[in-house]
């Protein structure tokens, strides 16, 4: 019954990625060859994040949460961010909208991201005997990651490959980007912190992550508009 | 032309490489098989041996069922639980139905308390609720004699109560509380032993150290000098041979070899107070097997040396000595020796304010039943006697010092005193001071018995488990022993020997339980359930938002419209 609960871990953690690429009109579109490479884009600017760590972090004994380290984290994060730049911009696309690039590319993002960090001990883990409830709470992380990404696709795009945009909401863009790139030092923020829980933080990010989605479709549909009309 | 080809077969050749890197990769990580147990604890088997073919102890090492407590209801199936009781909550009708009459169990894990732990004995035990602790050895006594005595076809463990097993007992408790014991669909815990069938051990072997300290020759002497004996046996057998440490049984015994074996060294270094006597120290093994060492042991002996024995104590049981000690012997009272014997020991008993008493036990030969050390010197018709606290003969394999022999109940000053009582008299005898009131191992003085040296030892002893078949030919406790013996004589020796073939006895007394929190199979399939009905609301969300809702009918509807809107 173990490979069951693997299974089940499984098609939480990667299902909502192949759902979504089935269910929008993205399949119809060929899109996966943008997946893949914003796929590979991300291991990239993964290893260089990593190198950049290992440089400029020290080694700290306790599990607390140091300021400074913290911050140097977020800005070696940002390399996250300009990986995103690279995968929007720089790679030779075929024609497809920008509806659907920011999409295909979001997606690839999220799927490198769950399956470097969570295939792993999701392999290892959940296959034995013994039950946990943290494979299911991984899960639901990955989920509310895939969401993100998508939101910091959809803000970069704009950013980045949308040229008009309505100058009222130029702020709103770039102030909702910065918050999605930041997200991943708020949580582990949390985590150590503040000592929350492992359910509380993923909560907390599913939350987070949903706001974000409705908030940057609502901008995205906002700069649509002067275009289409 | 060539070079495409070539290119395309070295990039064909890197593929396969790789394909093979990749089937290693995952070959490796599948057979990853890491211990991801909640609890893990050291368990001590039941111990499995055979008498002359007829089978005793759990004949099962491996364990992979269930966990229950003690409260099931009465008459439930418990034939794939494995009950994890602790030793207070046994009960009569448990052990008549579960262990002497053999209902079917999956498995049992006996809780010990913790002041029986090994590692506590070091510390002598309060003196708190010691009638609690005096229940307990009771209870421990009882029931390992029932468990040695029964044949049982379910694995038997014993393990010291700790937090994680109290925690565990206690969820495992409330879950049968509320009727729901744990299976394989209702969840719960689950206990794994994963051992191999144990097999038989081929020929195990007793190791008997002796130790010799030559007396006093004098010029003129030409006959071999007389020689007094001093033997204890020095290993155990019990319920569970991982805790079989017997601190009384005979660990008292040893205890006071070594000491008695350390006064004398010291008075046979000098010339001038080496006695006239030759001094044979033996620590025998295969006590609880009816002496089988020490038979083995005399068997061995130079029809000279056997002769030359003038008489042998043996050392047995020491620690129980608080109310007097008994002399045991085979020849009649009226012996001529055994009164000599007697009257020393209760000259200096006298002296020293302990009782002692004397009691005859007739041989019988065709029995082969071997109840006190000095029987098979007796048999080989040399006189001893053994002196212990014990004043009824034991049966087999009782008071062979089992896990219920324990440090906490072994007295200190008991050992000490029956260790002055032995020695004073024998040296009486050495050196010819019958009656006459000389202490010649007084307190206060050099050649004072030790009560440190005492000490130590017993608390060694009482952390060592020594069942004979167990120990192998250079174990290194043995080798202590012999190197103790060796400080204090001039001649060691061992000698190797094979226990008799009436016992069997079967490997595998140490394993390790894992204890793991397992989910039903309800649980698995309902989180199926969940997950599913999720993938498909994202599914339908999606479709909806992004193509509009009559592409998610059209979805399920596209054979009849195709074909409609051909007709039309």
């Amino acid at each position: 019954m173990t490979m069951f609960h693997f299974f089940n871990c499984a098609i939480l953690t990667f299902g909502p990625h192949a759902v979504y690429y089935s269910a929008t009109p993205l399949s119809e579109y060929d899109t996966l060859g943008t997946s893949v490479k914003t796929a590979v884009v991300y291991l990239i600017t993964a290893l260089v994040k990593l190198v950049c760590l290992a440089t400029f972090l020290k080694v700290s004994e306790s599990d607390s949460f140091d300021p400074s380290q913290e911050v140097l984290k977020a800005l070696i994060g940002f390399i996250d961010v300009a990986g995103l730049y690279f995968a929007l911009t720089q790679l030779t696309h075929r024609n497809i909208s920008q509806n659907h690039k920011f999409q295909a590319v979001g997606l690839g993002w999220a799927f490198a991201d769950s399956v470097l960090h969570r295939l792993a001990p999701l392999w290892v883990g959940a296959r034995g005997l013994e039950f946990t409830w943290d494979y299911i709470l991984q899960g639901l992380e990955a989920n509310a990651n895939l969401m993100l990404s998508l939101s910091l696709a959809a803000l970069g795009s704009l950013m980045w490959l949308r040229k008009n945009k309505p100058k009222t909401l130029i702020p709103i863009i770039y102030a909702c980007a910065g918050i999605v790139a930041t997200m991943p030092s708020i949580t582990s923020y949390l985590r150590w912190g503040l000592k929350w829980h492992l359910p509380e933080v993923v909560g907390f990010q599913m939350l987070t992550s949903l706001t974000m989605a409705l908030i940057s479709w609502q901008l995205f549909a906002a700069c649509q508009k002067p275009s289409s009309a | 032309m060539e070079n495409p080809r070539n290119a395309a077969e070295g990039r064909r050749q890197m593929f396969e490489s790789f394909y093979s890197v990749i089937a290693l990769v995952f070959i490796l990580v599948a057979c990853v098989e890491l211990c991801d147990a909640s609890t893990v604890v050291d368990v001590y088997r039941l111990i499995q041996y055979d008498i002359s073919g007829v089978p005793f102890g759990s004949r099962v090492a491996s364990l992979n069922h269930h966990a229950g407590s003690s409260l099931f209801a009465p008459g439930s199936d418990l034939s794939r639980t494995v009950v994890i009781l602790p030793l207070r909550e046994l009960n009569e009708t448990f052990v008549r139905e579960y262990i002497e009459l053999g209902k079917p169990l999956g498995g049992l894990l006996l809780l010990l308390p913790r002041i029986f732990r090994l590692e506590n004995s070091e510390t002598v035990g309060g003196h708190g609720d010691s009638s609690d602790k005096e229940n307990m050895k009771k209870l421990l006594e009882d029931l390992e004699q029932k468990l040695i005595h029964s044949s049982i076809n379910y694995a038997v463990y014993f393990a010291y109560e700790d937090e994680d097993l109290d925690t565990v007992l206690a969820d495992i408790k409330k879950n049968d509380a509320a009727g729901q014991p744990a299976t394989a669909t209702t969840g719960g815990y689950k206990l794994i032993v994963s051992s191999p069938t144990p097999k038989k051990l081929a020929s195990p072997t007793i190791t008997n150290i002796q130790g010799w300290l030559p007396g006093l020759k004098g010029d003129g002497d030409s006959n071999q000098l007389p020689t007094i004996a001093i033997v204890a046996s020095y290993d155990t057998f019990g319920a569970a041979p991982g805790l079989s440490v017997g601190s009384d049984s005979n660990g008292s015994g040893v205890v006071g070899l070594l000491e008695i074996a350390r006064l004398f060294s010291t008075l046979y270094s000098n010339p001038h107070t080496r006695g006239k006597y030759n001094l044979l120290f033996g620590l025998t093994s295969g006590g609880p097997y009816n002496y089988n060492g020490t038979q083995k042991w005399l068997r061995s002996f130079d029809q000279r040396l056997r002769e030359s024995i003038d008489y042998a104590i043996c050392l047995n049981s020491l620690g129980s000595g608080q109310n007097g000690l008994w002399v045991h012997v085979s020849k009649p009272p009226e012996n001529a020796y055994v009164k000599q014997i007697f009257q020393g020991l209760s000259d200096v008993a006298e002296e020293l304010g302990l009782k002692v008493g004397l009691k005859h036990k007739k041989i019988n030969v065709s029995n082969p039943r071997v109840a006190w050390e000095h029987e098979q010197f007796s048999r080989l018709r040399v006189t001893a006697a053994t002196v212990s606290g014990l004043s009824v003969a034991p049966n087999l394999l009782e008071n062979t010092g089992g896990f219920s022999d324990n440090r906490e109940f072994v007295s200190e000053e008991a050992v000490v005193k029956s260790v002055k009582l032995v020695a004073e008299s024998l040296a009486r005898h050495i050196y010819g001071q019958k009656g006459k009131k000389m202490d010649i191992f007084a307190d206060n003085t050099s050649l004072a018995v030790n009560p440190c040296y005492i000490r130590s030892w017993l608390d060694l002893l009482s952390t060592t488990p020594r069942v004979a078949p167990f120990l192998s030919k250079d174990n290194p406790f043995i080798m202590a022993l012999k190197k103790e013996l060796a400080d204090h004589v001039v001649e060691v020796n061992l000698q190797h020997d094979v226990i008799d073939g009436m016992f069997t006895f079967y490997d595998s007394t140490v394993n390790t339980l894992q204890i793991y929190q397992v989910a039903s199979v309800t649980f698995d399939l309902l989180l199926l359930l969940v997950l599913g009905s999720y993938l498909i609301t994202l599914f339908s969300f999606l479709v909806i938002t992004t193509r509009g809702v009559d592409d998610l009918i059209s979805l399920f509807r596209r054979p009849p419209s195709s074909r409609k809107a051909k007709s039309v």
